[in-house]
């Protein structure tokens, strides 16, 4: 009896509480009602993983850009620990959109899994542009919302890889490729950029198989593939990490002269490699850039309020010609 | 349920026992070598052989201190972040803090050293579970390793490279010490003083405080211990690769568990051997190299060294069971 008595009156104070509150903001001048007293833009980034090299880098160059521009528009970076910790990137979603932020630029961790709390954000009035991942074509379709891509061509890029490569083998050659994780969309999307190349130069892959984007993994991938096919003639990688890898696999072979390797991202640990001529040619996407320009595109269209279309980003080759010297 | 302790110590108990006791993972490894072997054209190769006994060491080092501390009855789930971290300080300590090699080294083995002194202390000083204490490692040891590299990727380049070289035959020189580890591992169990403190201390820790010998100051030496092995792997592997990879080891703690319990090792304590475990990281290694060499798909991979640990486990337990109607 006296709980039910104590309960009512408890939702009766709460009540008043939130009727005060109400009246309060309606009494008070119209200009100042979210949590933000000035009329910069707020920008979220949701990122994938922050144990990430390639993210961070990311997440880093938008701090950057942010602070250059701190009078443009402020900016609520978060990422999540894990690749694939998907349901995490969408409670970081349901907070940008608790929190009413004016745009969110992700980087989503599932290009299915994400498509509904961010067509939520998108009713919610929140300009939602996607970078890094792009979301899957037919669950857009079939939930009705548009998001514009900003990003590069993976498949583009690792073609210009594969054909640099391809140059400087003959046709026929055995190559193997080293995917990345296999649901990952810029993983697949690398590896048919890199058979398009391997295909059109009459190249003969022998083996195409995941390395988890890892160093170790990839490294056991190659060393199995050199004793088994020692035709081998070139070691393609899905990102930079496994051509560490693959090169280890490759000196522990003594083979380092009659396999080449490339590889994609161009991280700072291979650049060395490179201008030693050990890793043939990698891929630039700017990382530092990938986020700024998903911000920036959000920018715009937050002023212009422009319709959404996608935006491809650079990719550019790199090998020892084009790395500045020691 | 307390089994006869005799059969902890496998060079002590007659050819028969030593037989039986190894006979059922060698079978299994020559069959799965076997099998690779029809499958392809080259993995029944010196060159093969040769591959897999240079990859391994890391995974030999981590997987012996991995059975000291379960056969103590305690597990250490940071083995993986620890090893990141350890690569990390030497890649860093290389590179940035322009260390000389031999100080590097010293400063990834110190880490080792302190991390799994840490697990020890923290789980014996509030009595803490180990699985709760190492958990909270895993966590601290990554973050420590991309504090230490900047989440960036340390490139050493030859400085290294030494130290995974040739010694004989073809074989690493890591490759030979992690052998010579396990050797001295499974002498110090079989007939050392230590490893009877260590058998008692798992098998009931009640008992062996009752008859003299305190747990504390012995599970501590095992959490030490893997630590060091941990940091040796880390150091094997960062020569391996010229390069210090934060996310390193990233998963390795259920590796090595998986091959310290395919070689028969209880998760209980009390009970294991490390001639066994090695057993188990070959299985683990040739396992990897076969199916890679095959092409097979990445889905199936998985499937079939899921189902090999699980097989491996069951053929133990008959071979348990064998044992057991032989001595009674």
């Amino acid at each position: 009896m006296s709980t039910i008595i104590v309960t009512v009156s408890r939702r009766l104070r709460c009540t008043c509480v939130l009727l005060a509150l109400a009246l309060f903001a309606g009494c008070k001048p119209g200009n100042e009602t979210g949590p933000n007293p000035t009329s910069k833009p707020r920008v979220a980034l949701v990122m994938k993983s922050l144990a990430n090299e390639f993210f961070l880098t990311m997440e880093n160059g938008a701090k950057t850009h942010q602070q250059a521009h701190a009078a443009d528009y402020e900016l609520l970076a978060n990422g999540i620990k894990d690749e694939l910790d998907v349901s995490r990137q969408i409670d970081l979603v349901e907070q940008m959109i608790a929190q009413k932020v004016d745009a969110i630029v992700i980087a989503p961790a599932d290009s299915k899994a994400l498509v509904p709390v961010c067509k939520k954000a998108q009713q919610a009035g929140i300009t939602v542009v996607n970078i890094d991942n792009k979301f899957d074509d037919t669950v857009l379709a079939a939930s009705g919302v548009k998001f514009p891509f900003v990003g590069p061509d993976n498949r583009k890029g690792a073609k210009a890889v594969g054909d640099a490569l391809a140059a400087k083998l003959k046709p026929g050659d055995g190559v193997i490729i080293v995917e990345g994780a296999p649901n990952a969309f810029n993983g697949m999307q690398r590896k048919l950029g890199f058979e398009d190349a391997m295909s059109a130069a009459g190249m003969k892959i022998i083996s195409s198989q995941s390395g988890y984007w890892e160093t170790d993994k990839a490294n056991q991938v190659v060393a199995s593939l050199i004793t088994e096919h020692p035709e081998l003639k070139a070691v393609l990688c899905a990102n930079d990490s496994m051509a560490l890898g693959a090169v280890a696999a490759l000196r522990a072979a003594g083979k380092q002269t009659q396999v080449l390797v490339v590889g994609y991202d161009n991280i700072g640990a291979v650049r060395q490699l490179v201008r030693e001529g050990k890793i043939l040619a990698t891929a630039d996407q700017h990382a530092d850039r990938l986020a700024v320009f998903g911000i920036e595109y959000a920018l715009e269209t937050l002023k212009t309020k422009s319709a959404a279309a996608d935006r491809e980003t650079p990719v550019d080759l790199v090998m020892a010609e084009s790395l500045p010297g020691k | 349920m307390i089994e006869p302790r005799t059969r902890t110590a496998p060079f002590a108990s007659g050819w028969r026992n030593w037989a039986t006791d190894y006979l059922g993972l060698a079978t299994a490894l020559g069959l799965l070598v076997l099998i690779f072997s029809l499958a392809t054209r080259h993995f029944f190769s010196p060159e093969t052989f040769r591959t897999l006994a240079n990859q391994i060491p890391a995974a030999m080092l981590v997987a012996t201190g991995m059975t000291f501390v379960l056969i103590v009855a305690e597990i250490d789930l940071s083995v993986g972040s620890v090893l990141g971290l350890c690569g990390a300080v030497v890649g860093v300590a290389l590179t940035q803090w322009r260390w000389p090699l031999w100080a590097a080294v010293l400063g990834g083995l110190a880490t080792g050293v302190f991390c799994g002194g840490f697990n020890g202390w923290v789980s014996r000083r509030w009595r803490l579970p180990s699985f709760i204490v190492t958990l909270g490692m895993m966590e601290m040891a990554r973050g420590g390793a991309h504090a230490v590299t900047k989440s960036q990727t340390q490139y050493i380049g030859s400085t290294i490279e030494g130290i995974a070289g040739t010694a004989v035959l073809g074989l690493s020189f890591p490759f030979l010490l992690a052998l010579a580890l396990v050797v001295a591992a499974q002498v110090i169990l079989s007939y050392g003083v230590f490893g009877r403190y260590m058998f008692a201390v798992g098998g009931n820790e009640q008992a062996a405080r009752l008859s003299g010998i305190d747990p504390g100051p012995v599970k501590l030496t095992v959490f030490v211990i893997s630590g060091m092995l941990v940091a040796l792997a880390a150091i094997v592997d960062t020569s391996r690769f010229q390069a210090a990879n934060p996310n390193a080891g990233m998963g390795f703690e259920l590796q090595a568990i998986a091959a310290v319990v395919i070689g028969g090792t209880s998760l209980l304590g009390g009970r294991g051997s490390v001639v066994r475990t090695l057993f188990g990281v070959l299985i683990i290694a040739v396992l990897n190299t076969g199916l890679a060499s095959v092409g097979a798909r990445d889905e199936i991979k998985r499937l079939v060294t899921g189902a090999v640990i699980i097989a491996a486990v069951i053929v133990d337990y008959y071979r348990r069971r064998l044992n057991q109607r032989q001595t009674s």
